[in-house]
């Protein structure tokens, strides 16, 4: 009831404003002044608003016709300044595009004597071809120039600091008609989305009135429409939210603050600071500094990881969430004012932070300081690279048994662990990290090793050529043993399979299983028409299973046979075999992404399995494929190995980072034909992981023998190697 | 200069009006519920959108016919156009009945008779026996301009029954655009311009459903459910009351048009668009841009000046994004009409006149 009443209220109040405006409007009624002012506001902007059209315009259109980007449909522009200058949203004019049509409104063709001149029938409006000038990464937006045109610029803007939630908002667009523009009345909906990067509203937002302007109810602009995601930096994600009564705009405090930098031929991106924080929820967490990237604008400002943020640009920071909004709008380039609190029991270096102290807490006899810094941001880290040890961790499965040391399970053959002399069935209680940037008091503390993925955790967020003191128990005796990582590049040894444990037996004595000691099953789902078949090791073993997706060639289901070359493999590794079958029998296909994914949550609620040794494989079109199922499957999937396979061709390559890195494999027979034209682009790509931080390496290779299930399965186990 | 007046007009009063925007959304959205029957004691002249509403949903029917398998609907919605009973709604399935029933917001119930089509605007007149029921009158004003705010009034889902009055929505007209610029994307016969609405009418049962203003005149009737073939986008769209009269008046004096929209919609069959000499790059994706290839020798394309490498961005004025629409536009060409290609060279347009466009079935 009280819901009920306060909507009473609320139209009490409605009521009560109306019989006010009503009197100032004696006569007329409230809801058609209104219409007549949102009339007047369109025709007020409705000079400024074009049409812009991408014919596939691109430089790789110019090129190679066949290959360029599917240019989309007519979106809108507005004309921000005198001069043919008009922004337009990144989504009609795509990274790739350096030029656009720009149809003139008809209301500049009357005033503009070329328009006239054109033969037979008049059309719409004139086209005229407008240069990229400009981009902005952050927001979507790019700056055009159709020069010479007669184009009427936005006539008046709303200042950010005038909006309120609730006022009229009205959404112009020009892609119906070239006459007259289209028009989608709303509300503001907030004035801070996008963190920080736009408004939002509940008028009607669709491709169609991208890089319009979103109005007031004096016509004047509020911001430009642009599909802004909430949360991601890939800009056309929010393309989602069309027509949804979602829909975003970059302010138009913004835009004009970057005019002139646009103007100027820069692209802009969003700028980068190189903190990894300790907490995963950045709505909960405090800003504690859990890593800072080597090279990093945060590491060159003298920052280090267990720092806590208390402060960004004077404005006080408490959690995650808060330092995000103050950092998401800021390009590379601009500088952000840090404050940090530091030490916890661990001395403070004064001549780190100079003059700068604000004071100390001595309480608990710990001494903590503050510091200020100041970080400029940079548009992207130096890339990060995979560091490795050679160690690898014995298998633990997500619903862990209760935490402690870590056991090893092997040492890679000649790497630093084994040169360090840490040998199998050595437990790591600790590790203990090496000072940070600038700090002299000569380590960076010790961490406590409560499992295997804490463990990976703490290698991957150092960087290669680090000295790690790995604090090991062995026969009962503790000691630390210090190694220097290096940056991880993996062939795999062709008689990986021969030199690793076996799976499942003790350290001595056992029998080596045979190919019976796995069965073939197919994984039953619900709602599943053709579950996949999997091989499963049919050792009893508490001992969690590696998990292999493995994509041959499109031919619908897998055959039983086929299962069967995996079986000896899977039980001497212990790994689980999952072998989907293409629904279309030519071609894989997206539905087929969802089928695996459903396979391994069936799998993972038959059998324990370990996260971290999780890996897609797959041959010929099965490999292009198996990328495409790995990217789905995100973090999860620990590795990817490509038989006489290369990258599908439009595969983004995004930089690894701790945390989110691949194992990548090429196999690849060099004495074939059709691999060695396959050669080149393997190489190429192998560049391009390799630029971007991802371990790369080359999986043996004996055409003859068939699928390299041994091989396949041993790295599988070689997965968990940090 | 009208307009300019209102907005100085305005401005006056603006602060009050971008205040107000959240709570008159807020207060019509509840306020019939909460308060129902004119709430605007104390005003003067104008009805209350409330007493619009009410108005105007006298005069729209729930129509009940065939269908109820494979997903279509077995009603839409009809628009009281006389005091003795006809009807005007979109022609469809749901109108090849037997039994075809008309219901009144007071829950009265009438057999319907068809009185005829039009098959052009897709649009069919029904009549009921009565006498004096509330009516709109259909006019041949203007069209009303984009911004124009609106109620649409329809039998939405079929949720209105009985004596149930037809469910209101609100919005404003996005654009009034012709739906024969959207040829191709839309397959639909009708040529003329409609409303673009801001308002989500798609749904089934609101074909027919009436488009009022807020001072409660009849501007259009929403068109039968439509989504664009290539975007897959449902269209809000109503054809607006000026075509609906004369179609209204073409079917009761007998004179609608039959059918006479040639099988493909287009130019009628036998054109082939490589007499014209325009030879584009090989059609190889989805949306191939359409670059020229090569041009015939002595073609009307040489003679216009078209020449390889030329990437063809309008037909005739209208934009086209792929090679397959630069097909389908040349197709659409009615024989005699100039052909005109918009191209990138260089930086810069050219339009390029072909000549008319000979006729059908001539090979070179």
């Amino acid at each position: 009831m009280t819901h009920r009443r306060g909507l009473v209220s609320l139209w009490l109040v409605s009521l009560w404003l109306c019989m006010a405006a009503g009197a100032a409007a004696s006569s007329e009624d409230l809801p058609l002044e209104e219409e007549a002012a949102i009339r007047a506001a369109v025709e007020r902007v409705a000079p400024s608003v074009v049409r812009i059209e991408t014919a596939g315009v691109s430089e790789a259109s110019l090129v190679s016709p066949a290959e360029a980007s599917p240019a989309s449909g007519p979106s809108t522009g507005l004309v921000v300044e005198e001069g043919g200058w008009i922004i337009a949203s990144a989504f009609a004019v795509p990274q790739d595009v350096s030029e656009a049509i720009v149809v003139l409104p008809a209301i500049a063709a009357e005033t503009d004597p070329a328009a006239k001149s054109l033969p037979g029938k008049q059309p719409p409006g004139r086209r005229q071809v407008a240069r990229v000038v400009g981009r902005d990464l952050a927001r979507g937006l790019v700056l055009l120039r159709a020069e010479g045109a007669a184009l009427a610029p936005v006539a008046a803007w709303v200042p950010r600091a005038e909006l309120a939630v609730g006022q009229w908002t009205i959404a112009v667009g020009r892609v119906w008609d070239a006459a007259v523009p289209s028009v989608a009345v709303g509300i503001l909906s907030a004035t801070n989305r996008s963190w920080g990067r736009s408004v939002q509203t509940d008028a009607s937002i669709s491709p169609a009135n991208y890089g319009g302007p979103l109005i007031d109810i004096e016509g004047r602009v509020i911001g430009i429409l642009a599909p802004l995601p909430a949360d991601t930096a890939g800009m056309n994600l929010g393309t989602e939210l069309y027509d949804s009564g979602i829909g975003f705009a970059v302010p138009s405090d913004d835009i004009l603050r970057v005019l002139p930098r646009l103007k100027n031929g820069e692209t802009l991106s969003p700028g980068v600071i190189g903190i990894g924080y300790s907490s995963r929820d950045p709505f909960t967490g405090e800003a504690r500094i859990a890593t800072c990237r080597q090279g990093s604008p945060a590491a060159k400002a003298g920052l280090r990881a267990g720092d806590l943020i208390v402060a960004a640009d004077g404005r006080p920071v408490t959690r995650i969430a808060e330092l995000r909004h103050v950092l998401a709008p800021r390009y590379a380039g601009d500088s952000v004012s840090l404050t940090v609190e530091r030490g916890n029991g661990v001395a403070v270096d004064k001549s780190n932070s100079e003059g700068k102290d604000q004071g100390k807490d001595e309480t608990n006899g710990q001494a903590k300081s503050r510091v200020d810094v100041r970080v400029e941001l940079v548009q992207a880290l130096p890339p990060w690279r995979r560091p490795m040890l050679g160690i690898v961790p014995a298998r633990s499965s997500a619903r862990d048994e209760r935490p402690g040391p870590v056991r090893v399970a092997w040492i890679w053959p000649g790497s630093p662990a084994a040169k360090a002399g840490i040998v199998a069935g050595d437990l790591i209680e600790a590790v203990t990290l090496p000072a940070a940037d600038g700090d002299t008091s000569g380590s960076g503390g010790e961490e406590v090793v409560e499992s295997a993925a804490a463990l990976a955790g703490i290698v991957a967020g150092q960087e290669a050529g680090q000295t790690l003191g790995i604090v090991v128990t062995r026969e009962a005796k503790r000691q630390t043993i210090p190694v220097e990582s290096v940056a991880m590049a993996a062939d795999l040894p062709a008689d990986l399979s021969e030199q690793i444990p076996v799976f499942a037996l003790p350290p001595v004595g056992g029998v080596v299983p045979a190919g019976d000691a796995a069965t073939v099953e197919r994984l039953e789902a619900a709602e599943v028409a053709r579950p996949p078949l999997v091989v499963l090791p049919a050792t009893p073993s508490r001992e969690p299973l590696g998990v292999i997706i493995y994509l041959d060639l499109p031919r619908g289901p897998v055959a039983e046979a086929q299962a069967a070359e995996w079986k000896a493999a899977a039980a001497r590794h212990g790994v689980a075999v999952i072998l989907p079958g293409s629904t279309d029998p030519q071609r894989w296909g997206r539905e087929d992404i969802a089928g695996i994914k459903r396979a391994i949550a069936t799998l993972a609620a038959k059998r324990a399995i370990d996260p971290a040794r999780i890996a897609v494989a797959g041959r010929g079109a099965g490999g292009a494929f198996a990328w495409l199922v790995a990217e789905s499957l995100g973090p999860a999937a620990r590795g990817v190995a490509l038989i006489d396979a290369t990258l599908p061709r439009q595969a983004t390559v995004e930089p690894a980072e701790p945390g989110r890195s691949r194992w990548v494999l090429f196999g690849n027979a060099a004495d074939d034909k059709a691999a060695a034209q396959l050669a080149p682009r393997i190489i190429s790509d192998r560049r391009r992981l390799d630029e971007a931080g991802f371990a790369t390496g080359t999986l043996p290779l004996d055409q003859a023998a068939g699928t390299p299930a041994a091989a396949i399965a041993a790295w599988v186990e070689a997965l968990g190697l940090l | 200069m009208k307009r300019l007046d209102a907005l100085r007009l305005h401005t006056v009063r603006l602060h009050k009006l971008r205040l107000l925007g959240a709570v008159a959304v807020i207060g019509f959205l509840v306020g019939p519920s909460v308060l129902p029957g004119g709430v605007s004691a104390g005003r003067v002249e104008a009805a209350s959108p409330q007493e619009t509403i009410a108005g105007a949903a006298r005069k729209v029917v729930k129509i009940h016919g065939a269908g109820g398998v494979r997903g279509l609907e077995a009603y839409q919605t009809g628009i009281l156009v006389s005091p003795t009973g006809h009807i005007v709604t979109v022609m469809s399935t749901v109108l090849d009945a037997d039994e075809l029933d008309c219901v009144l917001d007071d829950g009265r119930r009438y057999r319907a008779t068809m009185v005829g089509v039009d098959p052009r605007r897709e649009l069919a007149v029904l009549s009921i026996e009565g006498e004096e029921l509330p009516a709109f009158t259909l006019s041949t004003s203007d069209p009303v301009p984009p911004g124009t705010r609106i109620f649409a009034l329809s039998n939405l889902f079929g949720v209105a029954v009985g004596d149930e009055r037809v469910s209101a929505q609100h919005g404003v007209v996005s654009a009034l655009v012709p739906l024969e610029a959207r040829r191709g994307s839309y397959e639909v016969p009708y040529r003329g311009g409609v409303y673009i609405l801001d308002c989500t009418t798609n749904n089934p049962g609101s074909p027919g459903g009436a488009v009022v203003d807020w001072r409660g005149r009849l501007i259009g009737m929403l068109g039968k459910e439509l989504r664009a073939s290539g975007s897959g986008i449902w269209l809000n769209y109503a054809l607006p009351a000026e075509s609906l009269a004369s179609g209204y008046a073409e079917i009761v004096s007998g004179t609608a048009a039959a059918d006479d929209m040639p099988a493909d919609g287009l130019s009628g069959p036998g054109f082939d668009p490589s007499v014209l000499g325009v030879v584009l790059v090989p059609d190889l994706l989805d949306r191939t841009p359409p670059f020229i290839e090569t041009v015939a020798a002595d073609s009307p394309a040489a003679r216009a000046g078209l020449r390889p490498d030329d990437l063809v961005i309008a037909v005739g004025g209208r934009s086209v994004a792929s090679r397959a629409a630069v097909q389908q536009a040349l197709l659409a060409v009615i024989e005699g009409d100039a052909v005109t290609l918009s191209v990138v060279r260089g930086g810069a347009i050219l339009d390029c006149d072909l000549g008319p466009r000979p006729a059908a079935g001539r090979k070179r």
